[in-house]
């Protein structure tokens, strides 16, 4: 199949983080290599704008843990791009701000664990939450339009009306309310997160209805918890037709989770390969892409170009099989391991277990 | 559909984090916002290169005579283009 355009580069320029979200989508095993220089992240801009990348979002990790983050933004912004800050907020609350406008910053979006302190603090495993709020306030007063982002788990969904309220109160022009999605801690995590049944019904309901009441003023985006879905969601739009990501090290991904998720996939990387040849000819972002790799029941479904047969990561971590439908979806042969589990948890009246705290990887500098 | 009611005098300008520029690779416009990137038609591109601090009521009657159409032939496809970028917060009226 011929490589369409990209439009959007997620840069996870680091993957330190002063926080430790037992949800963490990053690898609990990284490589130990040295991270890209400013210089090499600027090549990788530059190359991936002659592809046609408008957009890129500057994620990690926490980005901020990088003291060269204003020069890669201005870099993206002398290749024309849109430049999204995807950050925890810690480490912006110094007159780092500021200067992030300065280089041509356009948006941020800021993650908070909960409303209130103590529950966010704990999720976080950090004394972050004060913090957060002080950077709002300074990303609000520098007049950069701020998005929040809640990762909806089974220990804060209860709270989906205080942290509307918070955003409310934040002045944030949009909010994103993401059921976890599990991969990397969060899969290893996932007797801890996922939520029970009735509490996925509630929080429906009650993203609906802040939705309606809200509408024009806050955009609200309420990411469905899968594992309770009958179709699986759109990953990607499609492997390899308009997302890439490159991560700390260089290594291109079609997909951020995809380097943890699916082992027997090579990836290629920025300091041996062009950018152009990675998105058009490597066997990574070719694997999935299109409807060829597709077995049955995908393969003769009205749906497949729609929903392109569900995530290549979950159907990896699930079924061992990178190459199966996604088993979140109905029709797939191996929902029966999502029912279980689902089964599992909306049977037992124990308390979850404990969560492991994401920790940093170490060697990476 | 009912005509939506977009008062003449008023001034649609780009929401703030809203960028409207060439795509390199097609040579069209398109708005750039925080979730992603509206391609534009030909309507909405000459409609938003005109948001800049002109009223509704001029820019209809710029792009009546740009085009040479009657102006209240146009008004109603201006407005109800107008009232599609409010309602997804890309364009904001003062
Ligand atoms: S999810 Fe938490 S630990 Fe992971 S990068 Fe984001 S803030 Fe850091
Ligand atoms: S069978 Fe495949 S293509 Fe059809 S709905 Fe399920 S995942 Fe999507």
């Amino acid at each position: 199949m011929i490589a369409p355009r990209p439009y959007a580069l997620l840069a996870e320029i680091t993957y330190r983080c002063p926080l430790h979200c037992p949800y963490c989508s990053n690898p609990t095993q990284v490589r130990n290599d040295q991270e890209l220089t400013a210089n090499e992240w600027t090549r990788v801009i530059r190359e991936a704008a002659a592809l046609g990348v408008l957009q890129i979002g500057f994620s990690g990790g926490e980005p901020l843990a990088r003291r060269d983050l204003a020069e890669l933004v201005r870099a993206a912004r002398e290749a024309n791009l849109y430049t999204n800050l995807i950050t925890s907020g810690i480490g912006l609350d110094d007159d780092r701000v500021g200067a992030l406008h300065d280089a041509g910053l356009d948006s941020v979006q800021l993650s908070f664990q909960s409303d209130e302190t103590g529950l966010a603090d704990e999720i976080a495993g950090a004394r972050a939450h004060q913090r957060k709020l002080n950077v709002a306030a300074k990303i609000r007063a520098e007049g950069i339009p701020l998005s929040l982002n809640f990762v909806i788990h089974r220990r804060n969904i209860d709270r989906l009306p205080q942290l509307i309220e918070l955003a409310e109160t934040l002045g944030a022009e949009r909010v994103e309310l993401a059921n976890v999605q599990f991969y990397g801690w969060a899969f290893l995590n996932r007797a801890a997160l996922l939520p029970t049944r009735e509490q996925v019904v509630r929080a429906r309901e009650i993203a609906t209805a802040a939705k309606a009441r809200l509408a024009g003023r806050i955009d609200i985006f309420y990411v469905l918890p899968d594992y309770y879905e009958t179709w699986p969601k759109p990953c990607l739009n499609g492997w390899g037709q308009r997302y890439l990501t490159v991560n700390p090290i260089g290594d291109v991904l079609p997909c951020p989770t995809a380097s943890s998720a699916i082992p027997d996939l090579r990836f290629e990387n920025v300091r041996g390969r062009a950018l152009d040849w990675i998105w058009r000819q490597s066997e990574s972002f070719n694997r999935f892409r299109g409807t060829e790799w597709m077995p049955e029941p995908c393969r003769s479904c009205p749906q497949r170009e729609i929903d392109f047969g569900g995530c290549r990561c979950q159907a990896a971590l699930l079924t061992g099989n990178a190459a199966t439908t996604d088993p979140v979806c109905t029709l797939s042969p191996n929902r029966s391991v999502v029912d279980e589990v689902l089964r599992d948890l909306n049977s037992s009246s124990d308390h979850p277990p404990d969560w492991t705290y994401r920790i940093n990887p170490n060697g990476i500098q | 559909m009912q005509t939506p009611t977009i008062a003449g005098s008023a001034q649609p300008r780009l929401a703030r984090g809203v960028r409207l520029q060439t795509d390199p690779q097609t040579g069209n416009s398109v708005l750039l916002f925080p979730e992603g990137v509206l391609e534009l038609n030909e309507t909405s591109m000459e409609i938003l290169a005109r948001c800049d601090g002109q009223t509704v009521s001029e820019i209809i009657q710029s792009l009546a005579e740009e085009y040479d159409i009657d102006p209240k032939t146009l008004a109603a496809d201006v407005r109800e283009a107008l009232a599609d970028l409010q309602q997804r917060k890309l364009i904001e009226l003062t």
